[in-house]
């Protein structure tokens, strides 16, 4: 798929590029959810009343923002190998208590103890991965569980407020120009995920980690370290996720992002990354991002009741695996 | 080519295969008699497996037909299997975990009501593995198998469903010499019953021993199909190669005057590794030979760290006077260990990562700054390694599992040039590879020696291993039992010591 033709004409057209998977799949794989993106932007604007005003348009990447910023996080730990991470709802939820709570008399405090309680969670999750090999989905459904379980007994259902005007508050209704700043936040950190993952030497190991573990620790890898890393970047990102969700209505209890575990994967896997690791990018969880929001705000426009939503996003994801599942088997031999 | 069909067994019929834009097999045809041994030969990527993997129904062809006696074969796999088409695969597909006799019975398994009848199916792989002449426990875990006894159990497996063509792709890649004759005569036994044998060599005098008749391609087409009594295995390279490549092949051994120690490792052992000393010079190749399963793999392992040792020191010069531990191995690669490991595909590339990827992999500590990426210098880098080991085609920027299998090798050498190591260790360097990406690479491994580098060589092809060696260390049960210098090591001296007819004092 190269598009150099500068180089002068190989020696004869070796048989030799012989795993070549069909065409057609290869297109669709790779840039279909570009096109059924772009298609259903265009589609929702003709065809659904009030799609296409800047408001809304506003209003789905305010809503966009703290999920999308978990999905980011989330890029990571499945690019790292066929890891998930399913603890995201409670440390977004541990994040959002903790910097209002505790932020209540002494901000920065708060957002550090967010930030460190986080950061707990996804360290044992990667040392427990990584490091000692556990099985990805056991260890974060339990960190999650376990830490949830913890939350709730201590805040007892407990809805913390933000001091109205206080920073939280403010960060949640402040607009650069038209675009709130939780939007934009979100574009930060996916701006700095896409750094982290495609330009440094942190995002360049753990993607040939995913893609052959055995071959990147004989080229000097530490895979077990790596993972850990990536684990715990998911963390810093559910923190962030939990300040701006906490922001955007100025409240935070335990109970306040259930789902997010499921819609942050839906969009890493509808924007085409592996779920087997080693191939993807932030960018194209941030389509996937896109995607499932535009998907949501369309049905909630035209009035279809949240089971329907779960339906829905439900079936596009199937969809989407089964696409990267057949395309890699056909890239396999 | 011939249409005559009559008294043909198996006839394969104007195969075409592409994948993508690439024409694997152009209008390719076969034609077995029964109890007649054939080769299939040509240098890697020319479209051996390919048609093999056609014949066994694994993959359909674009257009052409299979025929079992004149009756064109259904499509799949099972339809080949049940007109008796039988496949040894050239990787192992095996179950790891289930018993020698699981694997023998897969697919075919003897049940009553959906249970299996365990009784029958150890009957069943007892005889399967008497037909073969090899011992094994049956109960065995697969997976705790030599390399050689999995390649066995494969072999029952196939002979087990009484096949009419039975197909070998590169059988003998991991077997030893004495492995080696006992497979050819089994398949000579096996064409005294009838059954067709299809068999894909890279060794021409394996293939001159077994062999009536051979189909020679090349770039995916039929070049030739000679009787093997009328040519020389040198015609018959050229053929495959299509120039005159097989004087290339030895070089002139070059004297190395070997430099100071580089390498040095005490009383090292390991799984399977049982204290073992080993020095290597600068500039010197040390070849390790003995048997397959002698634990010549585990012992580079576990002196690069790649495997935990339980005891020894391993150290390496990292200056004049300076000696560095090797505790872990990452830290070793670090200090300029580079390992090419024996399971290319699974250890040694990112198959779906690019070729420039992979190349820089090992480099990324020297490829960064501050943490970053410098991509400028990740593909120039990789035009260099590209360069340096004539990698076909040169396209840094396609995923390595598009290559053959002699180009992935380059690949896995060639990422751990750009470091200019102090050690290479070199396990089984050219498996699978054809004749002519085999000599290219043999030119580098004597490049790197002559660059200064300390090269620890582990090879079943002995050959290979005298030709490239200064010094071999002969390896039986995890130990060294004998060193033979460059003028008294032969093929029988190493086979001698290798096979524990005679022991050294070391």
């Amino acid at each position: 798929m190269s598009t150099q033709h500068l180089t002068p004409a190989p020696p004869p057209p070796v048989a030799q590029a012989r795993t070549a998977p069909p065409a057609a799949l290869t297109v669709l794989s790779e840039y279909g959810i570009f096109i059924v993106t772009a298609a259903t932007i265009v589609l929702a604007a003709v065809a659904v009343n009030g799609f296409a005003s800047t408001a809304n348009v506003v209003d789905i990447f305010h809503r966009a923002a703290p999920v999308g910023i978990v999905a980011v996080g989330m890029t990571f730990v499945v690019i790292s190998a066929n890891y998930i991470d399913l603890s995201v709802v409670s440390q977004v939820a541990i994040a959002g208590v903790t910097m209002l709570s505790l932020g209540a008399d002494d901000l920065p405090l708060g957002i550090l103890c967010g930030i460190a309680l986080c950061v707990l969670v996804g360290l044992t999750n990667g040392l427990a991965v990584g490091v000692l090999r556990a099985n990805a989905v056991v260890v974060t459904l339990a960190t999650g569980g376990a830490s949830l379980g913890v939350l709730s007994l201590v805040t007892s259902g407990t809805i913390y407020y933000g001091s109205s005007g206080g920073l939280v508050d403010r960060f949640g209704h402040t607009r650069l120009g038209p675009f709130p700043l939780v939007a934009v936040s979100l574009v930060v950190v996916a701006v700095a995920g896409w750094f982290l993952l495609s330009r440094t030497v942190f995002g360049f190991s753990l993607k040939s980690l995913g893609a052959n573990r055995a071959a990147a620790r004989l080229a000097g890898v530490r895979g077990g370290w790596t993972v850990t890393g990536a684990f715990v970047v998911s963390s810093l990102c559910c923190a962030a996720a939990g300040f701006v969700l906490a922001s955007i209505s100025s409240t935070a209890v335990a109970t306040m992002s259930n789902g997010y575990d499921f819609s942050a994967l839906a969009a890493v896997i509808v924007g085409g990354n592996s779920l087997f690791g080693g191939r993807g990018s932030v960018q194209r969880t941030m389509i996937g991002v896109i995607f499932v929001s535009v998907v949501a705000n369309i049905l909630v426009l035209v009035g279809l009741p949240f089971a329907w939503q779960q339906l829905v996003t439900g079936s596009i994801i199937v969809a989407a695996v089964a696409l990267d599942s057949l395309s890699r088997k056909a890239g396999i031999r | 080519m011939t249409v005559d069909t009559t008294g043909h067994i198996l006839d394969v019929r104007g195969v075409q295969k592409r994948f993508g834009g690439v024409v694997a097999l152009h209008d390719v045809a076969l034609a077995l008699r029964p109890g007649e041994r054939h080769a299939v030969v040509g240098e890697n990527g020319a479209g051996k497996s390919t048609l093999m993997r056609i014949v066994a129904g694994i993959l359909a062809p674009d257009s052409g037909e299979v025929l079992i006696d004149g009756q064109p074969v259904g499509r799949g796999a099972t339809a080949a299997l049940d007109a008796g088409i039988a496949l040894v695969h050239q990787e192992l597909s095996l179950v790891p975990e289930l018993s020698v006799a699981e694997n023998i019975d897969l697919g075919n398994c003897p049940t009553r009501y959906g249970f299996v009848r365990r009784r029958e199916q150890r009957e069943h792989a007892r005889a399967a593995l008497a037909e073969i002449g090899v011992d094994l426990d049956l109960s065995e875990p697969v997976g705790r198998l030599s390399v050689a006894a999995r390649q066995f159990v494969e072999i029952a497996r196939a002979v087990a469903r009484r096949p009419r063509v039975l197909i070998l792709d590169e059988p003998t890649a991991t077997l030893t010499p004495s492995e080696t004759s006992h497979l050819l005569g089994l398949l000579g036994r096996l064409s005294d019953q009838g059954i067709a044998i299809l068999y894909i060599s890279h060794r021409i005098p394996e293939i001159f021993e077994l062999c009536e008749s051979a189909t020679v391609l090349r770039d995916g087409h039929l070049v030739a199909r000679p009787d093997l009594a009328d040519i020389t295995g040198d015609e018959l390279v050229d053929l495959m190669v299509g120039r005159e490549l097989a004087k290339d092949l030895r070089t002139e051994r070059r004297e190395r005057a070997p430099g100071e120690v580089v390498l040095r490792a005490r009383d090292v052992s390991a799984a399977k590794v049982r204290h073992v000393d080993l020095e290597v010079r600068a500039g010197q190749i040390v070849g390790l030979g003995g048997l397959v399963g002698s634990g010549r793999s585990e012992i580079v392992r576990a002196v690069v760290g790649a495997d935990p040792r339980t005891s020894g020191t391993v150290e390496l010069r990292t200056g004049d006077q300076e000696w560095t531990p090797l505790r872990s191995y990452a830290r070793a690669v670090r200090l300029g260990v580079a390992y090419v490991p024996e399971e290319r595909r699974a250890e040694g590339l990112a198959l779906g990562m690019t070729v420039a990827d992979n190349i820089a992999l090992p480099s990324r500590g020297r490829l960064n700054r501050l943490g970053v990426m410098r991509h400028a210098a990740m593909a120039s880098l990789a035009q260099d390694v590209i360069g340096r080991v004539g990698l076909q085609p040169p396209r840094p920027r396609h995923e390595a599992g598009q290559f053959s299998g002699g180009n992935q090798q380059k690949i896995v050498i060639g990422k751990w040039l750009a470091g200019s190591p102090r050690l290479v260790v070199l396990d089984e360097p050219t498996r699978g590879v054809d004749v002519g990406a085999k000599a290219e690479i043999h030119q580098l491994v004597r490049e790197l020696a002559d660059d200064g580098a300390a090269v620890l060589l582990v090879s079943s092809d002995l050959p290979e291993l005298l030709d490239l060696s200064d010094t071999v260390h002969v390896v039986r049960d995890g130990r060294v039992v004998g060193t033979l210098g460059s003028q008294d090591a032969t093929e029988s001296a190493v086979m001698r010591l290798a096979a524990g007819k005679e022991e050294q004092i070391v």
